[in-house]
């Protein structure tokens, strides 16, 4: 009967629970802040929400430090849960929790850095009196728990159509997020729509892209494309196209030239903690995905694609490092350091060895850090009308407030490179593992536009110490002790993996190995 | 799975056209005669006769306004965006037909020496067929009421299509349990699923229940019995036709025979869902208890007649709820079906397969129970000890009267105070609101 | 001679279609022509009627989301139906990812519900 045929055929897929848990963990507790959101009252939700998310993303964390050393492919080849999955996952929890201290920060702005509803006409009424007076959404923290989630489950994605579903996760409610931003509405707005746009154009480009890999090589999961790559009997072009629109999704997300063009507008309009989320976990994530899918799937084509994402990358550099230069916004300046930042990364990404896939890591968690207290110091310089952004008021600043002038100075220089900072450490490494593999064009490319970068940033330092600090000097405002607690961990972790890289670099090391 | 629906697609091919053409003379008819019906059904219950001077008994009342209908004058519309004007009765139409033609009539029979199933066809996805059908008519009409260029049809159309697809998600969980106990979405084998006779045992009688899935599974028939109405725009919840609110609703602006289309094609849909009822919760063409006892009740072309009277009965009770219920307003109804309908399905769904799960383990009768009645006792608690938000009534001091200035609660009738003093009414509180924001924003 | 079983359903909606645009089209030529400038404006009250502009006019935005709901729904239904045919083969398993699946689906519901998204004023 119907029955038995059904039962036959039918292969309930194995799950391993332990090593699904960060992921699982993270979704149970967005959905439970969701129900929080219905349930409990106005005036609890944010406290609730908050010992929420950081409970869950500490749960989470521990789960992966529980699973450390698994190498396995689970939920029927869906998941991979190996070395570089773990520690991608785990820097996405970390710089997730630090993320959050930012934004939960309510005493620099009553209500947060968020309002309570981002689809209201912008300058309208009823929008001035949301911004001025309304209590912040406290729906950002679900939303940010299943963007985290899925930034886990893209990291650890073993065929092409989890990673979509993933990508989709992570991607949704940060449109939505940037769309929240307390001050300048209609920017946000902007930001949120063109954000949305241009990423759903890119996932529509990944999604096609997939369709022509599977017409290739008759899967969609890592090994089988693997084992299909050079071998299948269909035509190769269907191989390259795919492969080509496939990466041209992931590079979207990681920001690399010729797609990053939505990072600058989004990352200014977004609220400025939004930023520092998506600066720091999306791109850990983008390049996880990026990872995953040039050394498991498509690592016998390396030959192909390695020239074609090497121009990227040189582009990514020089397109970040020159259009910094021009820039008068320190929001947008910070896009383009993290688009120039994103370019040292697939310097590393294309060395495509062990040393390559370790530095990578590195410079991802590095970078992370950094860029999350950067913005932290951002959202700290404020005046009446919120965060004064605009370059030259931050003339003089190192006379108004000198600690914070300072750790600005030093991850200023972190991103430069200097060393005794993480950012040298980061960038020799990639540059090391590209040199090994025969790559020396791209490190001398990295190494000219880290000149080239290192100009806007320094100017920067410059304007903060050398001018006179102007009646629109902003002063800095006293930080809640989460932004300050937010602010410490990024600047300390800068200067530890800069002075004891060793620890992890050997943990990187040890992770540096994809299961197939 | 595919062996019972072999018995589809085998017909010769003058064989599927004349189905074809049957099915839609079929529908004709019973639309025709449908109308007739439910004009005299109404008249008897406003003691009135009905139509009664074309045709004997006035039969071939509905023939003539359609006829009538035919030489009436097309209009139109100036504002009308006319080919999507002119295909949305085409759309309604189509659909409406195409449903039907996985409904079984009846079993085999021999035409002129061919075997064939008194049914036009048979696929292994035919209740979603009929479920597809209704979605895409939907587009009929709110396309109808959009490209009609007016602000009555556009907002009969728009409130039509959000109350179809409203309805038609509580439709669609309605029917999981039959699928759930059938385990097949074939028509055919539904049908052939009810056709045993179950025995119940309570309390040592042991009772003799048809294996209609509309006793095996009353919720869902329930249900989906009233889904199906505000899935057919029928009273009590043909708002967007509300004649005092919208006019005609979606058609309003539509005459002659475009209109004729749409008025078939809401026949038609009342007769489908009958049908699809019939099939799926009466036990399809197989005849009722007592007929059954005789042998040949289920053979040869006597299903048809049981098929057609389960149909026509169904349909009373359409007209039934004309004749007796008054419409309700639009929020009450949205409200029902979010609110009741769809969680109430998705409970139902729940429990059923939570039982079938226990029912199909090897536990013994305490733990099923356990299992079974835990949860339940669980949902009852909460619903028992969850606290009220609806804030104490005072009372005003005068028998049955409370603050508010109700009888009997909130859901009661408003009375006039005794003081005689005339209250605000709500409304005007509402234009006083919006004058106060008007004047702050001129000032801001 | 076989033909499949989905020929019939075609055949049913050629008829079906085909009767409807004959009516359509045959209707302007059997009716009589009378028009006039008041017959062809919007059917409303009063002197000036307010027709809606070409591409239909503004209305709430209560709508929009109540199309979006139902596609949340229309969805768990599409994974509903599935499960529900094959359930006895599924069995424990396919019954617990189901209950994970609809709280899922519930916990969105109820946050819709909390927010007055399903409230029409």
């Amino acid at each position: 009967m119907t029955t038995d045929i059904a039962a036959e055929t039918l292969k309930l897929p194995s799950l391993d629970y332990a090593a699904l848990a960060p992921m699982l963990i993270l979704f149970g507790v967005g959905c439970v802040g969701v129900l929080v959101e219905a349930i409990a009252p106005k005036k609890a939700r944010f406290p609730v929400q908050l010992v929420l998310a950081v409970l869950g993303i500490a749960a989470s964390l521990t789960a992966i430090v529980l699973a450390a050393g698994t190498e396995k492919v689970t939920a029927a080849g869906a998941v991979a849960v190996d070395g570089p999955g773990l520690f991608l996952q785990g820097s996405i929890a970390v710089l997730g929790l630090v993320a959050l201290l930012l934004i939960s920060e309510r005493s620099l702005e009553r209500g947060g850095a968020f309002v309570a509803q981002a689809a209201v006409t912008a300058n309208s009424e009823a929008d001035r009196d949301q911004a001025t007076r309304g209590s912040g959404a406290t729906e950002v923290y679900p939303l940010i728990i299943f963007s985290l989630g899925g930034m886990m489950l893209f990291a650890a994605a073993n065929d092409l159509l989890t990673m979509f579903v993933a990508l989709e996760v992570f991607s949704l409610p940060l449109y939505l997020l940037c769309a929240m931003a307390r001050r300048r509405r209609l920017l946000s707005q902007e930001a949120a729509l063109k954000y949305f746009l241009l990423g759903a154009f890119a996932s529509a480009f990944f999604l096609f892209g997939i369709a022509l890999v599977y017409g290739y090589a008759g899967r969609v999961d890592f090994a089988g494309i693997h084992a299909a790559v050079l071998d299948s009997p269909n035509d190769i072009a269907l191989l390259y196209i795919g492969l080509a629109m496939v990466a041209i999704g992931l590079l979207f997300k990681a920001a690399l030239a010729p797609f990053h063009v939505w990072t600058p507008d989004v990352y200014q309009g977004a609220p400025t903690p939004v930023t520092a989320l998506m600066a720091a976990c999306t791109k850990v994530a983008a390049f996880g995905g990026l990872l995953r899918v040039l050394y498991v799937a498509f690592e016998r084509s390396q030959w192909d694609y390695r020239p074609v994402l090497g121009a990227i990358a040189v582009l990514t550099m020089l397109v970040g490092a020159v259009l910094a230069v021009t820039q008068t916004d320190i929001k947008r300046l910070l896009a383009y350091s993290s688009i120039a930042n994103a370019g040292y990364v697939l310097v590393g990404v294309l060395a495509i060895s062990k040393a390559g896939l370790a530095s990578s890591l590195f410079y991802l968690v590095a970078y992370g850090f950094s860029v999350l207290a950067a913005f932290g110091i951002v959202t700290l310089v404020r005046d009446a009308d919120g965060e004064a952004t605009h370059l030259s008021r931050w003339a003089g600043l190192g006379r108004r407030s000198p600690l914070y002038a300072t750790l600005f100075t030093f991850l200023l220089l972190a991103f430069a490179g200097i060393p005794l900072t993480s950012g040298f450490t980061a960038k020799f490494g990639v540059f090391a593992a590209a040199i090994e593999a025969d790559q020396t064009w791209l490190v001398i490319a990295g190494v000219i536009t880290s000149a080239i970068i290192a100009f806007p940033y320094l100017r920067v330092v410059v304007m903060m110490w050398l001018s006179e600090p102007g009646e629109s000097t902003p002063a800095v405002s006293l930080p809640g002790a989460l932004t300050a607690a937010a602010v410490t961990i990024g600047a300390a972790a800068t200067l530890l993996l800069g002075i004891v890289p060793q620890p992890l670099l050997d943990m990187t090391e040890n992770a540096a190995h994809f299961v197939r | 799975m595919d062996d019972k629906l072999t018995q589809f697609g085998q017909d010769v091919w003058w064989l599927v056209l004349a189905k074809v053409l049957l099915v839609f003379v079929f529908l004709v008819l019973m639309t025709l005669f449908a109308i007739w019906y439910e004009r005299r059904v109404v008249a008897r219950m406003q003691v009135r006769p009905g139509p009664n001077r074309v045709g004997p008994a006035g039969l071939l009342q509905s023939l003539a306004d359609g006829l009538k209908l035919a030489f009436k004058e097309d209009i139109m519309p100036k504002m009308a965006d006319k080919a999507v004007f002119f295909i949305a009765p085409v759309i309604s139409t189509t659909c409406a037909f195409t449903a039907f033609a996985v409904i079984p009539f009846g079993p085999t029979v021999s035409v002129f020496g061919e075997k064939t199933p008194i049914q036009l066809t048979d696929v292994p996805v035919a209740v979603l067929l009929v479920l597809a059908c209704s979605s895409m008519g939907i587009y009929g009409i709110v396309l109808g009421g959009w490209a009609s260029g007016s602000t009555y049809p556009l907002l009969g159309g728009l409130r039509s299509s959000a109350q179809m697809i409203s309805y038609e998600v509580a439709m669609g969980l309605s029917i999981v349990a039959v699928f759930m106990t059938a385990g097949t979405m074939s028509t055919s084998q539904i049908v052939d699923a009810q056709k045993d006779t179950q025995t119940l045992t309570l309390g040592g009688f042991d009772l003799t229940v048809p294996g209609w899935y509309a006793f095996l599974l009353i919720p869902s028939f329930l249900i989906y019995a009233i889904a199906a109405v505000g899935e057919t725009n029928r009273a009590p919840f043909d708002l967007p036709e509300a004649e005092s609110e919208l006019v005609g609703g979606f058609h309003t602006e539509y005459s002659s025979l475009k209109f004729a289309l749409f008025f078939l094609a809401e026949y038609i849909n009342m007769v489908t869902v009958s049908g699809l009822a019939t099939t799926l919760f009466l036990g399809g063409w197989r005849a009722p208890w007592p007929i059954s006892l005789w042998d040949g009740a289920n053979q040869g072309w006597w299903p048809l007649l049981w098929f057609t009277i389960k149909v026509l009965l169904l349909l009373f009770v359409f007209v039934w709820l004309r004749g007796t219920l008054p419409r309700l307003r639009y929020d009450q109804f949205m409200r029902f079906g979010w609110k009741v309908l769809i969680p109430l399905s998705l409970l139902w769904i729940l429990t059923l397969a939570g039982i079938r799960v226990v029912q199909g383990s090897d536990l013994t009768v305490q733990a099923r129970l356990a299992v079974v009645g835990g949860p339940i006792l669980v949902a009852l608690a909460i619903w028992m000890f969850w606290p009220d938000k609806r804030k104490a009534i005072e009372d005003p001091g005068v028998h049955g009267v409370d603050a508010a200035g109700r009888i009997g609660g909130t859901e009661g009738f408003p009375v006039p105070p005794l003081n005689l003093e005339v209250p605000v009414s709500p409304r005007a509180q509402r234009v006083l609101g919006e004058r106060e924001t008007v004047s702050t924003s001129k000032e801001s | 001679m076989s033909l499949s079983p989905y020929i019939p359903i075609v055949g049913l909606f050629a008829l079906g279609a085909g009767f409807a645009l004959f009516s359509v089209a045959i209707a302007p030529f059997v009716g009589p022509r009378r028009y006039n400038r008041a017959k062809l404006d919007a059917y409303e009250c009063g002197i000036e009627p307010t027709p809606q502009p070409i591409g239909g006019g503004r209305f709430p935005v209560k709508f929009y989301l109540t199309a979006m709901l139902f596609i949340v729904f229309d969805i768990e239904i599409i994974f509903l139906y599935p499960w529900a045919v094959s359930f006895e083969a599924l069995g424990v398993f396919g019954f617990v990812e189901m209950v994970l699946f609809i709280i899922t689906v519930f916990v969105a519901y109820a946050y819709v519900w909390r927010r007055g998204g399903l409230d029409w004023d």
